[in-house]
């Protein structure tokens, strides 16, 4: 499961009302790599990503034009459906969000209304494992009828990710995942992203440069609704072929 | 060298600022004072005028035209049935509703005007309530009169206004982050709102429901319209059997010229007062039951 192509952009337009919030993006995002989507606020890297799991969908104004297909079928096709979208394309938000729940109905939810488990033992397994690549298994195996609201920041993202995971997911899209951690949780979800790669294909969007130099392979630039430039992370920052990038990543704008 | 926090002019402000202060403590624990003693007042007269007319004979009787006789069963299990009846419709309507307008209704004009029409609704006055009642379920349906259906129904149609616009409001106060995060595992939108949106708004529901219940409970006016004010000396065996409810025995006896009907009234008002306290007591429970900590 290498560098094949799971995802492509072409001529995406994203509106909110009259507001053209993406102009014109085309982008393809790749099997077993993190592609980063950076930029200064306000940019629309958000707005693109909550796009490829037809999460906009929510909002009654945001209009998506163009064209995004996943293995090649139109995800804006009458054919598919968003729920079914949702299961393939996962999806981890800015601030943590766990459930009001234990921790075990947290990871547990998804894989029942999708019914993936084949009886209790079969769901305990999905919990572990998920819990286990999320890096969380061996902190909370003990108290998983414990509230996931109990803890800690870090362990909630996480709990999130393995929420996402336990669904088993093509791509993972993440929000500015760690932007409400500590830098010490920000490390682990760091590493997290970095042993996950390999099964996914990861897109996490984020306001540290630092951030998407560290875990992606692929970086895209945004800037006022417009992918400025998309490359090999180190070419982008260490060879950014458009003056705004490099304005943006030495740090005169932003 | 002295700053504009050390000057005279300074100081007289702040002293003033302080005084101002006190003063509006006082005003509000004015307010509590006299409300609480208008409420404590009620109380007092009531249990000096009624306790003495509470005995079994009272609590398992029904109403008479003698006042020794008279009791105050009838009325409660009027009351009772009643209540069934406006529960069992107004709050699974009024849920729907409230789910329906919130989370599922496309924002059209139409949809702006259903919305006005039920914050209206729930300010009509009660009577006007009472001849709805009385023109549909009794002549146009037919339904017998002064049974606890009717009654209940009409006081449905009554209630439902209240428990749509506090289950609103419920519904309203859920974080979209938990939206988000149940469409993100793929749950689709009707699962959202029944495994985590309605969990979450249902102590407010509740609660809601539980005041315009307790509305409904005292309500005497629409329930004149449809002939529950008749003198039923048993007490009602079923949905439509002729009844009365508690408000209206106390109405009723009130009315009474005989003056041993006094010590009947206080003692039925007590017993009205004891039910409502009930039904508080119940929506606290269940506020706390299933409230979520986060």
């Amino acid at each position: 499961m290498t560098n094949e192509t799971k995802m492509t952009a072409r001529h995406v337009d994203v509106f909110y009302g009259d507001k053209k919030a993406i102009d014109d993006v085309s982008i393809d995002i790749d099997n077993g790599i993190v592609t980063a989507f950076i930029g200064p606020s306000g940019c629309g890297k958000s707005t693109f990503l909550r796009s490829l799991n037809r999460m906009n969908d929510t909002i009654p104004i945001a209009r998506v034009t163009g064209e995004i297909k996943l293995d090649g079928d139109d995800i804006y096709a009458s054919g598919m459906d968003p729920v079914a979208l949702r299961a393939r394309v996962g999806m981890v938000f800015q601030k943590p969000n766990p459930f009001p729940k234990s921790i075990y109905e947290n990871i547990a939810y998804g894989p029942r209304i999708h019914g993936i488990a084949q009886g209790k033992a079969d769901m305990d397994a999905i919990v572990e494992k998920a819990l286990t690549r999320a890096g969380l298994w061996q902190e909370v195996k003990d108290r998983l009828t414990d509230a996931g609201t109990a803890l800690s920041g870090g362990q909630q993202q996480r709990l999130c990710i393995a929420r996402a995971i336990a669904v088993s997911p093509e791509v993972i899209l993440m929000d500015e995942p760690c932007s409400a951690l500590d830098p010490i949780a920000t490390a682990r979800i760091e590493e997290l992203i970095e042993d996950l790669k390999n099964r996914y294909a990861i897109v996490i969007v984020t306001h540290s440069m630092q951030q998407a130099a560290r875990v992606s392979q692929r970086t895209a630039f945004f800037h006022l609704g417009n992918l400025v430039e998309y490359g090999d992370t180190e070419q982008v920052f260490q060879n950014p072929q458009e003056t705004r990038t490099k304005d943006y990543i030495t740090g005169r704008y932003g | 060298m002295s700053s504009t926090f050390q000057s005279d002019a300074f100081m007289q402000r702040l002293a003033k600022r302080h005084a101002a202060e006190k003063r509006f403590r006082l005003l509000g624990l004015g307010a509590i004072v006299l409300s609480l003693g208008f409420l404590a007042l009620l109380l007092f007269i009531m249990l000096k005028n009624g306790l003495a007319g509470i005995d079994w004979q009272f609590l398992s009787g029904s109403d008479s035209t003698e006042a020794s006789v008279a009791g105050v069963w009838g009325a409660a299990k009027g009351s009772l049935l009643t209540m069934i009846v406006t529960l069992a419709i107004s709050f699974p309507l009024g849920v729907c509703a409230a789910i329906y307008l919130e989370e599922f209704a496309p924002r059209t004009r139409w949809i702006e005007w259903v919305e006005v029409s039920i914050n209206n609704l729930a300010a009509v006055p009660s009577i006007i309530f009472g001849l709805l009642g009385l023109a549909v379920f009794i002549n146009t349906f037919q339904m017998p009169r002064s049974a606890p259906l009717v009654g209940g129904l009409t006081l449905a149609l009554m209630t439902m206004p209240v428990i749509v616009i506090s289950g609103r409001n419920a519904i309203k106060a859920v974080p979209p982050s938990i939206r988000d995060a149940a469409l993100a595992v793929g749950a689709s939108e009707v699962q959202t709102v029944f495994h985590h949106v309605l969990p979450l708004a249902l102590p407010g529901i509740l609660t809601g429901t539980i005041i315009g219940m307790a509305r409904a409970l005292g309500e005497t006016a629409p329930l004149l319209m449809i002939g529950m004010r008749a003198f039923v000396a048993s007490p009602p065996d079923g949905f439509t059997d002729p009844s009365t409810v508690l408000p209206m025995q106390i109405f009723l006896w009130s009315d009474e010229i005989d003056r041993a009907f006094v010590v009947n009234t206080s003692a039925a008002i007590i017993v009205l007062l004891v039910f409502l306290m009930a039904m508080n007591g119940l929506a606290i429970y269940l506020r706390n039951k299933f409230e979520v900590r986060w």
